[in-house]
Formats: structure tokens, sequence, C-alpha cells
């Protein structure tokens, strides 16, 4: 049956407004979890609030399983579904970058611009260094043009490039992603409480 | 008294949804498997099945060949003796019990060339066409009638009779030019033409008269 924009199940001109509507409510959520404070976000980093890495790793998972059981069940193919290309080289430093402006910003791009949209002064000047960022990035793309089309691997997942059975490696994800949880909770109980 | 209760529970909640999300997992694990459908469905292959544009026509395919479109791959599907034997040209042999092979996907699953494939008759002609398209190969067709067609239509065309319509003669003269081109030589076209001698006509020079000029002014 699904995805139902591929299967013409919904006409392609939807697209876009079920994108805004989603992103509307990706946004809300965000900012009502607390994701547009820096510091909440910062503390992964410190050791004292682990929820981001909770949410993220949870949303994941719960994603991956019900496509897995939609798969099965053949209300969706997971064959047809988009697969991010992988260059290599670009995400390592991309990412490592990406970290860096992290720590010292307390926002990933998307809780940055939830914080902006209720006023946080920090978070608008976040959004003008990533501006800044893509402008010079994109000044000079020549210079980085290798790096950034670098090893370029194709639509690759892990469990291609493993080679694994993806129903276990799920289930090994799952239970890898609870012992991480228990263990962040764990550092959590140690590390100094922070009231913000 | 309630709330103390579901306090309780709720005291465990972090847990709870740990175990749901462990047993969810787990039992993607424990799910019984079994073999998923490959390439394209049944609907979409009887479809294309009984679509007429799986068909190539022998003249199509001649004039293909005469005019050296390079937009094409012959697959010939008999066995390699029947292919030493006698085959098209340009033509790649693979039988079609290595059909599945790994270096014959190389030339049946692509997308630049259009894939035309022929047997004797166009019997396992289409038997390799069903598999192919099953598989989700694109661009396949197959030589309608085979190569008995292609013998009895381009090689050996048949001759019109008087009362058949001017495109029926068209037809053969298309086809006696595909012959020809595939090296076959007909009597009559190997007679001589009488060698005519050509008339040299006699060149007239005319002499140009000179106009008396009127005298202009003076001087």
């Amino acid at each position: 049956m699904g995805p139902l924009i591929p299967n013409g199940l919904i006409s392609f001109e939807w697209n876009s407004i079920i994108a805004i509507i989603i992103g509307i409510f990706f946004g809300f959520i965000l900012e009502a979890s607390g994701f547009s404070s820096s510091r909440k976000l910062a503390g992964v980093f410190y050791g004292y609030d682990f929820a981001v890495l909770k949410v993220f790793f949870t949303a994941a998972l719960v994603s991956l399983i019900g496509l897995l059981y939609m798969d099965y069940l053949g209300y969706v193919d997971i064959g047809q579904l988009y697969v991010h290309p992988t260059y290599l080289w670009g995400a390592i430093i991309g990412g490592a970058i990406m970290g860096v402006g992290f720590v010292a910003g307390g926002f990933c791009p998307g809780t940055s611009l939830s914080a902006v949209a209720i006023g946080k002064i920090d978070a608008i000047f976040n959004v003008i260094g990533i501006m800044i960022g893509i402008f010079i990035f994109s000044e000079l793309y020549t210079l980085f043009e290798p790096l950034y089309n670098g090893n370029f691997q194709g639509n690759i997942t892990l469990v291609d490039s493993l080679g694994v059975n993806r129903y276990w490696f799920v289930f090994i994800l799952t239970v890898g992603a609870i012992i991480m949880f228990a263990l962040s909770d764990m550092i959590r109980k140690r590390v100094k409480k922070i009231f913000y | 008294m309630i709330n103390r209760k579901l306090a309780k529970v709720l005291a465990f909640r972090y847990t709870l949804l740990a175990v749901i999300l462990i047993l969810l997992a787990g039992g993607l694990v424990l799910l019984p498997k079994y073999e998923k459908h490959e390439g394209i469905n049944s609907e979409e292959l009887l479809s294309n099945a009984i679509s007429p544009e799986r068909y190539i026509s022998t003249d199509e395919l001649a004039d293909k060949i005469v005019s050296q479109d390079p937009s094409f791959l012959l697959i010939d599907i008999r066995d390699e003796k029947a292919f030493k034997n006698n085959s098209l040209p340009g033509a790649i042999n693979i039988p079609l019990k290595k059909l599945l092979d790994e270096d014959s996907t190389t030339y049946l699953d692509q997308d630049e060339f259009d894939v035309i494939l022929f047997s004797n008759t166009n019997f396992q002609a289409d038997q390799a066409w069903i598999l192919c398209s099953r598989l989700g190969y694109k661009n396949h067709r197959v030589l309608k009638g085979g190569l008995n067609e292609w013998f009895n239509t381009i090689i050996n065309p048949p001759k019109p009779t008087e009362n058949m319509p001017a495109s029926a003669f068209e037809l053969y003269s298309f086809r006696k030019a595909a012959s020809m081109y595939f090296g076959v030589a007909y009597p009559e076209a190997i007679k001589k033409q009488p060698v005519v001698k050509k008339v040299i006509p006699k060149k007239v020079i005319p002499v140009k008269k000179k106009k008396k000029k009127m005298p202009e002014g003076g001087c």
C-alpha cells in the first residue's frame, strides 16, 4: 500500500502541505518538551540531563520498529522509502563540526529555530551563525567540494553495509539503547544537580 | 487511595515502557519468516504480458538493423549450437538455461538499451521474456514469430500477387531490399543492365552577333 505519495494514494501536491503540518507539530513538541532551552540540550554533554539522547533515540527506535511491522504486514514497502545517500567524509567531518557547534551554542539546527520562535536571543544569534556558516560554505564550495562529495557510498543503510539480519539488528539496537538509557540515568544521579 | 495505587504503578513507568519496547523488537525477531515477493506483482506482469507492445515485428527489426540503430541489443535465446549455425547479425547468445547467470544479467538488466529476445519461434523467447519481466527488467521485447518468421518474411519474402493492394508491393520491395542487405542474391538483380550508348548531343555554339552600337554623343 504505502508509502502514500509515491504510490499515488495522496496526490503529489499534498507533499508540502503535509510537510508543513508535520513540521508545525515537530516544532511544537520540541518546544513543549523543553528542547528550546540550550541548557537542557547542552546537558547531554555535561551529564546532568540526557533527555535529548533518550527522546531522539526512542523516536528512531519506535519508528524503526513500527516501519518494520508495517512492512511485514504489507502496509508500507520499506524498499520504496527514501534512504539518505552517504558521503563518508562529509558525514564524519560535518558531524564533528555540528557536534562542536552543539556544545558551544547549545542548539541543534531544529531546536534553534523553535527557540527563535519563543524569542530567545541566544537562539537568534545561533541562527545568524548558522546562516553565516552556510554563506561561507557556499562561497568556498569549490574548495570544499572534494570533501563534500568524497567517498560516496550510495543510499546504504547499516543493515546493508553490515550484512546482518535487520530484525536481529533492531532487537540488539533496542536492547543496547535501553542499557544506554539506564547507564545515562546512573550518570545523571552522580553528577551534581543543576537547576535551570 | 486510587492515586496512591496509580503512583505505585507509575513509578515503574519507564521500566514498563522499556519492557514494551524490547518485547516489540523481540517480536520482530520471532515473526515467522516468509520469502518476500521479488520483482513486479502478478497484476502488473499480466498487464505487461497482454500488451501488444511487447512484440516487435520482423519488419521493424529489419528496419532497425538496416538503419544501424544503436539503441537495442539482440539476444539469441537458443542453445550455442544453433547460435553458431545461424543467427541475426550482432546478436548475443544467452541460452535459456543460462538466463539467470550473473554474466547474463549485465546484458538483460540495464536501462540503456532495448533488449530484443528471439528464438526459432517466439515460444522460448516468450518464456525468457516472462522470467525477465517478472524480475523487473525493463525494455524487453520479443521478436514476433522468431527466426522462422524472420526467414519467411525478410530472407524469403512471399511475392505479392497482382490483386493485392499497393502497400503489399511496397512491403515486398522493402523486404527484398532488406534481404539484399542481409546477403540474399536475387537473380533479377544480378542481370546485366543493357548498356545504352549515350548519344552525345552536338554542342551548338551560337555565334553572337555584334549589336550595332548606336553612336553615343560626339567627341
